[in-house]
């Protein structure tokens, strides 16, 4: 005989708004319902309402993690309508604040998904370890959570000794490969936690189009980062980690495997960085009449803005936001499918997901 | 020529496509096929469904829906300009679509047929298409003069 279990709205596990209906047979879940939009913000069409400065602190606040990748995919679609080209230097600085957030983003999840192993001791070092990354954010950019770094035309602060952060970056990464990589590749509660829970198989994962670590934890090589590359992207050298598995402990490997790619890349983005200006400055800017659409590989996967403007007005006349746990979401229904009841919170929370992208 | 011959062409060496807005888009003359033969040929062709755009068109003509598709990380576009407010649900040949389809549905009240819905970002009550601007189009807030931005 088969019953349903309701998870949320405010979900016990992730305490965030989010519904999972779930049809169980013992203990043991047969399907799922998901709900979401409990927290539908019209953000799409209040950008309608805002000039293109105001609609870059409007989007910024999409995310509260992702909050610079935001703005990053909005202002090359503004790019891109007025005709600029952001200097070098402001490039680096883009591949730099977005590496610095991916590894916030991953170790912040990290820590989440320890809590729900029961394994509190490495939430409380993924925390640490995140603080760490969040005081590099704020050297940079003065803020903890939104950022203001992106303009039309390159970034509003400079970082100004970028060697002196390298050593911070050092020190990141050895702190990963000594305590957090160790735990969550041999630890055995993590392997009896995380090991062939949560199967997404590959056909599933094609099907559903789910994209960034989710995809690459079921053996779909694609990013953006190489497949399609933005800012100062085709100028680092970087692996794309891919798994085969498709469970939980193989999205857990590919996430801490980006962490240690995303260290390489920041160090190259930091050393390397050009000299020059940081923007364009403050030209007039026309917008032409039309629609443009740009995507950057955020720490969850995909991000695509399409923005449409008429040439004259200030306010954009369409933008429309795909987050990545739109498309990533779907795919729980599949993965909780024959999965024991308790391990669901930590099957959901697998995927990163983001309530506040979402329901925009 | 058919729709899967068209995308499989190397769109910077063909006639077919042009590039504008960071998009491979189908030259309007030559889509002639359905967005269900489209969706087809890109599941043929091992694309990756992205999403579906949609916005109004000026005064009563109708709505636009961008469909977009990832191949070899290049963003292919499909545009679809349609005089009333149906279209075909393409759900069942892409499972990718479902939710973009009912979020498009309930924030612009276009109906994909051949489908059913569960609300999605709606609540039990809310009615689908009050996004429309011809519907609740954004009114000015006070002291709107003031928040314009000089540059």
């Amino acid at each position: 005989m088969s019953y349903e279990i309701p998870m949320g709205p405010y979900h016990p596990a992730l305490e965030e708004p989010y519904k999972l209906d779930m049809v169980c047979v013992g203990e043991t879940v047969t399907d799922a319902r998901l709900h979401i939009g409990f927290n539908f913000r019209g953000i799409e069409h209040l950008a309608e309402t805002r000039n293109y400065i105001q609609v870059i602190a409007l989007m910024e606040r999409v995310c509260g993690i992702c909050s610079f990748i935001h703005t990053l995919t909005l202002c090359q679609a503004m790019e891109d309508l007025t005709g600029v080209k952001p200097p070098p230097r402001a490039q680096y600085i883009r591949v730099a604040m977005a590496e610095l957030e991916r590894l916030h983003s991953h170790v912040l999840w990290a820590g989440i998904a320890s809590k729900l192993m029961g394994f509190k001791t490495m939430f409380m070092t993924c925390f640490e370890l995140r603080e760490k990354v969040m005081d590099v954010l704020q050297a940079i950019s003065g803020n903890r959570v939104n950022y203001s770094m992106n303009r039309i035309g390159g970034v509003n602060r400079d970082v100004e000794n970028p060697l002196a952060l390298v050593e911070m970056v050092n020190d990141l990464e050895r702190l990963m490969v000594r305590t957090v990589i160790p735990v969550f590749t041999t630890s055995a509660t993590a392997r009896s936690r995380c090991a062939g829970i949560g199967v997404l198989t590959h056909d599933k994962a094609v099907s559903c189009g789910v994209v960034g670590p989710v995809a690459r934890s079921s053996g779909i090589a694609q990013d953006l980062r190489k497949h399609a590359p933005y800012a100062a992207y085709s100028e680092m050298e970087f692996e794309v980690p891919v798994e085969q598995a498709g469970d939980v402990r193989a999205r857990l490997f590919v996430r801490a495997l980006e962490i240690m790619e995303s260290c390489r890349i920041l160090r190259q983005a930091l050393t390397r960085m050009p000299g020059g200006e940081i923007n364009i400055g403050e030209p007039k800017l026309n917008f032409r009449t039309g629609t443009a659409t740009s995507r950057v590989e955020a720490p969850r996967g995909e991000v695509m803005y399409s923005v449409s403007w008429k040439e004259g007005s200030r306010n954009p006349s369409r933008v429309h936001v795909r987050t990545p746990t739109f498309v990533n979401m779907p795919s729980v229904r599949y993965m909780v499918q024959g999965a024991r009841l308790a391990d669901t919170p930590l099957i959901q929370a697998s995927i990163d997901p983001c309530y506040s992208c979402t329901d925009r | 020529m058919t729709v899967l011959e068209k995308v499989t062409e190397n769109p910077a060496a063909s006639e077919l496509w042009r590039f504008e807005g960071g998009v491979w888009w189908m030259k309007p003359a030559e889509q002639t096929e359905s967005v269900r033969e489209v969706a087809n040929a890109m599941k043929a062709v091992g694309a990756r469904f992205v999403t579906i755009t949609a916005s109004q068109l000026p005064g009563a003509e109708g709505f636009r829906l961008e469909y977009h598709w990832d191949l070899e990380g290049r963003l292919l576009g499909f545009a679809f300009n349609i005089a009333g407010n149906t279209i075909a649900s393409i759900y069942d040949l892409c499972e990718a679509a479902d939710w973009i389809e009912r979020e498009v549905h309930e924030g612009f009240g276009i109906d994909f047929t051949g489908r059913e819905y569960e609300p999605l970002l709606l609540r039990e009550g809310d009615t689908p298409g009050v996004n429309l601007r011809d519907v609740a189009t954004p009114k000015p807030a006070a002291g709107a003069a003031a928040q314009e931005v000089k540059q």
